[in-house]
């Protein structure tokens, strides 16, 4: 909200509308807007982290191994609880904010299918990479430490708050890398039907990310002595 | 089923880096039987659990568990398994009642047979008073009451139990049992480990000691009574409180094998496998004291005289060298 209100007005008057994709012209609060969105998923990758934390330390951890489930559908409901909280701050930033932006949308079910698959891949990213990190580091302090730091990173590298093109090169370059760039890229897409033919590509990207992240966050999870 | 193996364990090990924490270990539990699993701290105990349990594999070894290969059909054996653990395990956001409702709802119960269950238990376990309250907010009792209680929410054939009654006042704990007894008649398997020896007196059918990491010996309770607990114990008051000399003086006996006090009560305690020499030696000292011996009587050879002379022997033979392989 701090980003949408304050910075997104106050950058507004110094930065014209410019071209999101496909033709689509939008104002600088509106494209911040939509970063801000996407910056839930990040969010909620530190809430899957802290959740296993909570977890270990008050021995619902080793209480939920011995049930009936296996150790990638614990991470998987961590995620899935996480994506649940992502979505719903997703929509009380996109309803709170929006109207006063005076945006107009005309949605389409393609549009509905990327903005779908931009939360649910940029959260299953996120949160395995929270839930890795909490398994290698030793304390809660540090994970809160190094997560931070990560995703600092992860927030500057990307299209959140201005589009990757217009940062130096470095920053470029490193934006390639990021799944934040490509779930806010194609949120953005998806949202102001901006579909450019690049979108498939980031799509994959993405999904490939998410599913690599995924399966190092099962073997970490595994490797967790208790 | 009568004589049907609910766990057959075959010298199963499990190593951390150089240190053995469980050393070829091997037993077997039949149906409805409550196993006990009795040690000193750092016994071995919590890893043979975690090991049944599937939370570790073992190094080496093999173990089937409710007629499910422990190494491959791990998921199996957790569907048919309850297990309360020896530490803490709770939600901190949630209250008693919510705690043991989204328990159940883990474990696939209906939401007709949670409601009913959770009402059972919570009468069952005397937690009316705190059933609305965070489990945050619970003393280290009554959480503890909640761990167990919160198991039998579920289905189960066999129920591990770490340390089950830690923090329970007296007579919570007897009505625990008096529950677990119950369940056992209902057809209910129990690997059970405590440090408190009555309790396993009066709920194993069957006892394992093991002591750094290798069993030492299984049987009955009665059996290993028989058989190891061979010291009784004197029992004595003194008019005057306490004597540093008779205490000293008993210590040093040779007919005494171990001297205390219980605080407690103000009672000495001397055991002995000669209480016919021990008791007119007591006499003897408090006549040349002048102390009085207000009360005095002879007690029969407990269980947990005859896992301390166990454990005393085995570390004996540890340190000899002279442990069978």
């Amino acid at each position: 909200m701090f980003f949408i209100f304050v910075q997104g007005f106050g950058l507004n008057g110094i930065v014209p509308p410019f071209d999101v994709g496909n033709g689509r012209v939008i104002s600088y609060s509106l494209f911040l807007a939509a970063g801000a969105v996407t910056l839930t998923v990040i969010n909620g990758g530190t809430n899957a982290g802290t959740q296993l934390w909570f977890d270990r330390k008050n021995g619902m951890f080793e209480q939920l191994l011995m049930g009936p489930f296996t150790r990638a559908q614990y991470i998987l409901s961590i995620i899935f609880a996480t994506l649940i909280i992502g979505v719903a701050g997703s929509l009380l930033v996109f309803g709170f904010a929006f109207p006063v932006l005076g945006a107009s949308f005309a949605p389409t079910w393609e549009g509905a299918v990327l903005i779908a698959g931009a939360l649910f891949l940029g959260t299953m990213f996120f949160g395995a990479f929270a839930i890795a990190l909490s398994v290698v580091l030793k304390s809660s302090e540090t994970f809160q430490i190094v997560s931070t730091f990560a995703f600092f990173i992860f927030l500057f590298t990307s299209s959140v708050f201005f589009p990757a093109s217009a940062a130096p090169t470095a920053i470029q370059a490193a934006s390639l890398a990021n799944p934040l760039t490509y779930t806010t890229d194609i949120f953005r897409a998806g949202l102001f039907n901006a579909v450019t033919p690049t979108v498939s590509l980031e799509l994959g990207v993405l999904a490939i990310e998410a599913a690599a992240m995924f399966v190092i966050a099962v073997i970490a999870f595994r490797r967790i002595r208790v | 089923m009568a004589g049907e193996q609910v766990v057959r364990v075959d010298e199963l090990s499990r190593h951390f880096g150089d240190k053995v924490a469980v050393d070829r270990v091997s037993f077997d539990i039949g149906r409805s039987e409550v196993f006990g699993f009795l040690g000193p701290n750092g016994a071995g105990k919590t890893t043979t659990i975690k090991m049944l349990t599937t939370l570790l594999p073992p190094t080496s070894g093999r173990a089937t568990v409710l007629g499910h290969d422990l190494k491959t059909e791990g998921r199996k054996i957790r569907a048919q398994i309850g297990v309360v653990q020896q530490q803490d395990s709770f939600d901190q956001g949630l209250n008693v009642e919510t705690s043991m409702d989204i328990y159940g709802l883990i474990w696939y119960v209906p939401k007709a047979e949670r409601r009913r269950r959770i009402d059972e238990l919570i009468g069952h376990f005397e937690m009316e008073e705190f059933r609305k309250m965070p489990t945050v907010d619970l003393s280290a009792g009554q959480r503890r009451r909640l761990q167990v209680a919160r198991e039998f929410i579920h289905d189960m054939d066999l129920l591990f139990l770490d340390e089950p009654t830690v923090g329970l006042d007296p007579i919570v704990r007897r009505s625990v049992l008096d529950y677990l007894k119950q369940r056992v008649r209902e057809g209910l398997t129990i690997f059970f480990t405590t440090h408190i020896l009555e309790e396993a007196e009066y709920l194993c059918n069957r006892i394992a000691v093991i002591n750094q990491g290798r069993i030492v010996q299984i049987d009955t309770p009665e059996n290993l009574k028989r058989r190891f607990g061979s010291a009784k114990a004197v029992e004595f008051k003194l008019l005057q409180g306490t004597s540093s000399e008779m205490a000293s003086a008993l210590s040093s006996s040779p007919s005494v094998s171990r001297f205390g006090r219980d605080e407690g009560s103000g009672a000495y305690r001397v055991t002995t496998t000669r209480p016919e020499s021990v008791i007119p030696e007591i006499y003897r000292l408090a006549d040349r004291l002048s102390l009085t011996v207000s009360s005095i009587y002879i007690s029969e050879t407990t269980l947990e005289d005859a896992f301390i002379n166990l454990v005393t022997e085995d570390e004996k033979a540890v340190a000899n060298g002279g442990r069978s392989a």
